[in-house]
């Protein structure tokens, strides 16, 4: 008999139920993905530092073990929420679902879910996001995108991180940016220096103007 | 391992399609796995052996047709690849565009009824 069926739909029907619920309470959400150490934390840390008065951000962590980003994150003065997702290497709809339970979505705009560091896994699951963001170090190497297709071609946003590191690291940019627009040509890459603060404004500026755009 | 789940969300869409047809042993699941999915088949094979035990689809086999990713080489035109490249195979020039090669569907599945 013919089926032809999505496989992995059970996590769509999860991410439908996430897409719903931030909806009505007009949160739009972030999936932030990358591998282990590229920056997602320090990113996270310098939105909530930079759209302090504008949005009001949330975070919901996830790792394997520890809440070590999620106190991390609150020393900022915004709320956050550690997943530990014990052995799975991505944060699956369901646990988000129960996150959710743990912010006051009424008291957020912009809502950042930083996955399990990982390019794999996290790619294949949908959680219900607005924008889904991966970042790439340049200390990881520009052959990442070849190497890892699938995350670059269903992400909306590249943020190519620590370009500070550039002078010292063999990482070509334009390598990186080619591989991933020819997976994804509408794909939108911004470079960033946390450490600095160069690409910033322009990321940012984009992310609230999304934000904006969802919740009027 | 991300096959683990992907093996156990294949059960159950197998599992619920079969019941909708009134039920019966499994005895293939046909899919269409795109080579950007990053699937080993074998490890696919294995684990949905695992997770089926005990259900009507515990003696299924797979049948996995692969979806290549379709090369666009300004030069030579399209081309398929089974693997994820940006070269096109017949000039080996670097390609600013490739498509497909993700899907990762269920295309039918056998019952003995």
């Amino acid at each position: 008999m013919d089926v032809d069926r999505a496989i992995q739909q059970s996590a769509e029907e999860s991410g439908r139920r996430i897409r719903e619920r931030l909806a009505a309470r007009k949160v739009f959400a972030v999936n932030l993905i990358s591998s282990p150490g590229s920056g997602k934390t320090t990113l996270i840390e310098s939105a909530i530092d930079a759209l302090r008065g504008k949005k009001r951000v949330s975070v919901i962590e996830g790792d394997i073990e520890t809440d070590i980003d999620a106190a991390r994150i609150r020393k900022h003065g915004v709320q956050a929420h550690q997943i530990n997702t014990r052995s799975s290497c991505h944060i699956q709809p369901f646990l988000l679902l129960s996150a959710l339970d743990r912010i006051d979505l009424d008291a957020t705009d912009l809502l950042f879910v930083e996955n399990v560091g990982n390019l794999v896994c996290p790619a294949e699951v949908p959680l219900g996001e607005d924008v889904r963001v991966v970042a790439l170090s340049v200390t990881e190497g520009d052959e990442k995108p070849l190497k890892y297709p699938l995350v670059f071609k269903t992400s909306d946003i590249l943020v190519i991180t620590k370009t500070d590191l550039l002078p010292y690291v063999k990482f070509d940019p334009e390598r990186v940016k080619a591989a991933a627009r020819a997976v994804n040509p509408g794909m939108e890459i911004f470079e960033v220096s946390a450490q600095t603060g160069a690409g910033l404004p322009a990321l940012l500026g984009r992310i609230e103007a999304l934000c904006d755009r969802k919740n009027g | 391992m991300h096959e683990l789940g992907i093996a156990a969300d294949l059960l159950d869409i197998a599992l619920s399609e079969a019941q909708k047809h009134g039920g019966g042993r499994i005895t293939a699941v046909n899919l269409r796995v795109g080579v950007l999915r990053g699937i080993v088949p074998e490890h696919l094979r294995f684990l949905f052996g695992h997770v089926a035990k005990g259900t009507m689809a515990e003696d299924a086999r797979l049948e996995i047709e692969e979806e290549p990713v379709r090369i666009e080489c300004e030069a030579c035109g399209p081309a398929d690849a089974r693997e994820f490249t940006l070269e096109c195979p017949a000039c080996g020039k670097p390609c600013g565009k490739v498509r497909g090669g993700d899907s990762l569907r269920i295309t039918s599945i056998d019952i003995d009824d």
